[in-house]
Order: structure tokens, then sequence, then C-alpha cells
């Protein structure tokens, strides 16, 4: 699961271009959306790709996004639990 | 007479923030692309990191003018051949080579011609007239000619500018598209466009589509504001004209090769006249055979 989160971490770095910012920034069970890292409505989508692209999970209803995307920690969880 | 207020350029010059460009012309200098300033000092942090080059640089040329101007803009109006490369690159690769049903979206997004335009007017909340103009080599002219339009529409302080980004691929399309041996480059430079007395302005602009002869075009050009090819103090042009002028910049030499070379050219124009004893400069834009851009600046 560790290794999880910080493949996962480094994946979010890549794909939303967080330039200036390392694994090491982000907590385990940092906010991705709100003050920390400053996401907004564009990044949610390219986090349904992530995970699509990555672990070949397809997130049907949108809005189960905003509780799967709340950190790394949920994140992992719903891979772990959907792949 | 439609007067400059300010101009910024990024170029490969030094010429971000430098009020002499012309007395500062070096040779191309091919290790590097442009001189950028710190971009981070003029984008937010969570905008800039979406930005592809060419978006830092418009963005950030038009910020300075805003500084520059110390008024809102009532007119942005963009100028771009071949757009946001980088970012159109990426969506095209992505879209043949994954195999999944998503695709990135910021790619998507920002991939077209008109992202320079919107991102200016979203980075200085500017909802004013906002134009892209695409007409290959000569989208600055027609951007120009857009902006003089403006300002005969009673439109005080026009923002007006062409960019361009290249990217390893264009390398192998650049012997498609133009004749031209210069290294390929990118750059981006914006005036503001006003009513009011300035020391130099923009006095006549054109964009001519199937010529038959540049030297014909250019003593017409001249001819329809009573000069002839003696008056012109600077011509700065994109390849060799047949006409005896006093004084040639090859302007490609400098910039090198991107399809908007002409802005920056107009911006080396202004200044030598802010610098020098001359009246009148011309700018020549024929890098494209049937194509010419003609821009005449003249102090005030």
């Amino acid at each position: 699961m560790s290794d999880l989160k910080q493949t996962l971490k480094e994946q979010i770095i890549e794909q939303l271009n967080l330039e200036d910012i390392t694994p090491a920034d982000i907590q385990d069970d940092t906010p991705l959306f709100g003050e920390a890292l400053g996401l907004d409505s564009i990044d949610a989508l390219e986090f349904i790709v992530l995970l699509e692209q990555n672990y070949g999970i397809k997130i049907a209803d949108p809005s189960e996004g905003r509780e799967i995307f709340q950190s790394v920690n949920s994140l992992a969880a719903y891979i772990e639990k959907n792949k | 007479m439609y007067y400059i207020h300010t101009i910024s350029s990024i170029s490969n010059q030094d010429s971000f923030r430098n009020n002499d460009v012309y007395s500062s012309l070096r040779k191309f200098d091919a290790e590097n692309d442009v001189v950028a300033p710190d971009y981070k000092e003029f984008i937010p942090r969570n905008a800039l990191r979406r930005l592809s080059p060419i978006l830092r640089m418009g963005l950030t040329c038009a910020m300075e003018c805003q500084k520059n101007t110390n008024a809102e803009f009532d007119s942005i109006v963009v100028g771009t051949a071949l757009g946001c490369l980088k970012d159109t690159e990426k969506f095209l690769t992505n879209f043949i080579t994954s195999t999944s049903d998503f695709l990135s979206p910021t790619a998507f997004i920002q991939s077209t011609h008109n992202t320079i335009g919107g991102q200016i007017s979203l980075g200085l909340s500017n909802h004013s007239y906002n134009m892209t103009h695409t007409q290959n080599n000569l989208s600055f002219e027609v951007s120009l000619i857009d902006a003089m339009l403006c300002i005969n529409d009673g439109k005080k302080n026009v923002l007006v500018g062409a960019a361009e980004e290249k990217i390893p691929f264009l390398e192998n399309l650049q012997p498609n598209i133009v004749a031209d041996t210069h290294p390929l480059a990118s750059g981006a430079s914006f005036f503001v466009l006003t009513d009011e007395k300035k020391s130099i302005g923009i006095k006549k602009v054109d964009a001519l589509f199937n010529i038959q002869s540049v030297e014909n075009e250019i003593k017409r050009f001249l001819a329809t504001e009573n000069l002839t090819v003696n008056d012109i103090d600077l011509v700065l042009t994109s390849n060799n004209i047949e006409l005896s002028f006093e004084k040639t910049i090859h302007y490609l030499q400098h910039t090198g090769l991107h399809y908007s070379a002409s802005a920056f050219a107009t911006h080396v124009g202004h200044d030598f006249l802010k610098s020098n004893p001359a009246n009148n400069v011309l700018v020549v834009n024929h890098l494209c055979n049937d194509k010419l851009g003609l821009i005449l600046l003249q102090k005030g």
C-alpha cells in the first residue's frame, strides 16, 4: 500500500505538472483540492484520466470523484478496492 | 497615426524590459531558444504549471504591457501562425497512441490558437473584445489592421501582438512550409496601440496576398504616403529586396525563423526611431513567396 501511495504521488505530480512539488511535500492525508496543492476542476478530470490510464479503473459516476480524490489515502484505497 | 504606448518582447535577443532593443541586437544564439524572465514573478504558480512556452511568453508580455500602460485594455488582438504547438503535439500524440477511453483535458483545451488571447483575458481579468488572427506569416500584420480598426472604432488602449513557439517536430515540417534556412525559434512581441499622441506610431500596414513583385508593392505602398525608397531611414526585412535602402537589417538573423518575427522587427524599428535622428522605418515581411506584409513606422 505504501508503494502504491508513493507511486500515486509521483504520478499526480507528473500528470498535473506540479512544478516545485516533490512526493515528500504531499502527505498521505493532505486534502488534494483546496489550499495545499491548489487543484481545481480540470485537475479532477486529469485524475479520472490518471486512474483509467494507469490502473484501468473507470469512474462511471463523476460525482463519486469528490470522495475518491480527497487525498492520496482515499485514492489508494479506491484503487486497492477496484483494481 | 496609431501611436505606440508601450512594447514588450520575449525573444532570442535580450529584449524583455530593454528600452533599446535596436542598440543591443546581436546574432541569433542557437544555444538558447528565448531569453525569458522568471515567469513565476508574473504568473501565479497554479496557472503557470499548465502553460506551455507560447502561453507563458504571451501572457508575460501582456502583463508587462498592462503594467506600463496603467489602464485597462479595451481590446485584445493576437496573431499566431502555428499557435500552441506543444499542446497540439501532446494532444494528438495522446489521441493516436492512447489505448484508454479518456484523454488529458489540459492539452486539448490549450491546443487551440485562441488560447493565447484567452489566457491573457483570464490573466488580466479582461473581458473586452478578444480576437485571434491566423494568417500564416501575415498573422501579426492582420492583427495590427484589426487593432487599428479598433482604434478607429473609438477604443483607447488596444493590446496587439503575436507569438510563436517551436517544437522539435517542426524541424521535419519546416522545409515544406517556407523556403528559409534560418534556425527555428520562438518569440512573442506585444504592443499597446492608442489614439493618444506618443512619440512613435504605426502609420500604415498592408497584408497582401498573391503578390507578383515585392519591389513594385513596396513602391506602391510608400507612394500612398507620398514617400519613396529614399525616405526610409531603416528597412527591417525577412528576405533580400532588389531595392536600395539607406540601412537594412535582415531581422531573421536576430530572431531566428518564426512566422511572426515581423512583430519583433516592429519593436526594433520603434526603438531605432526612438534613439536616432530618423523619421521612417519600414518592416518588410516576405517570408512566404506570394504573401507580403508591410508596416510603416513613423515619428509622431
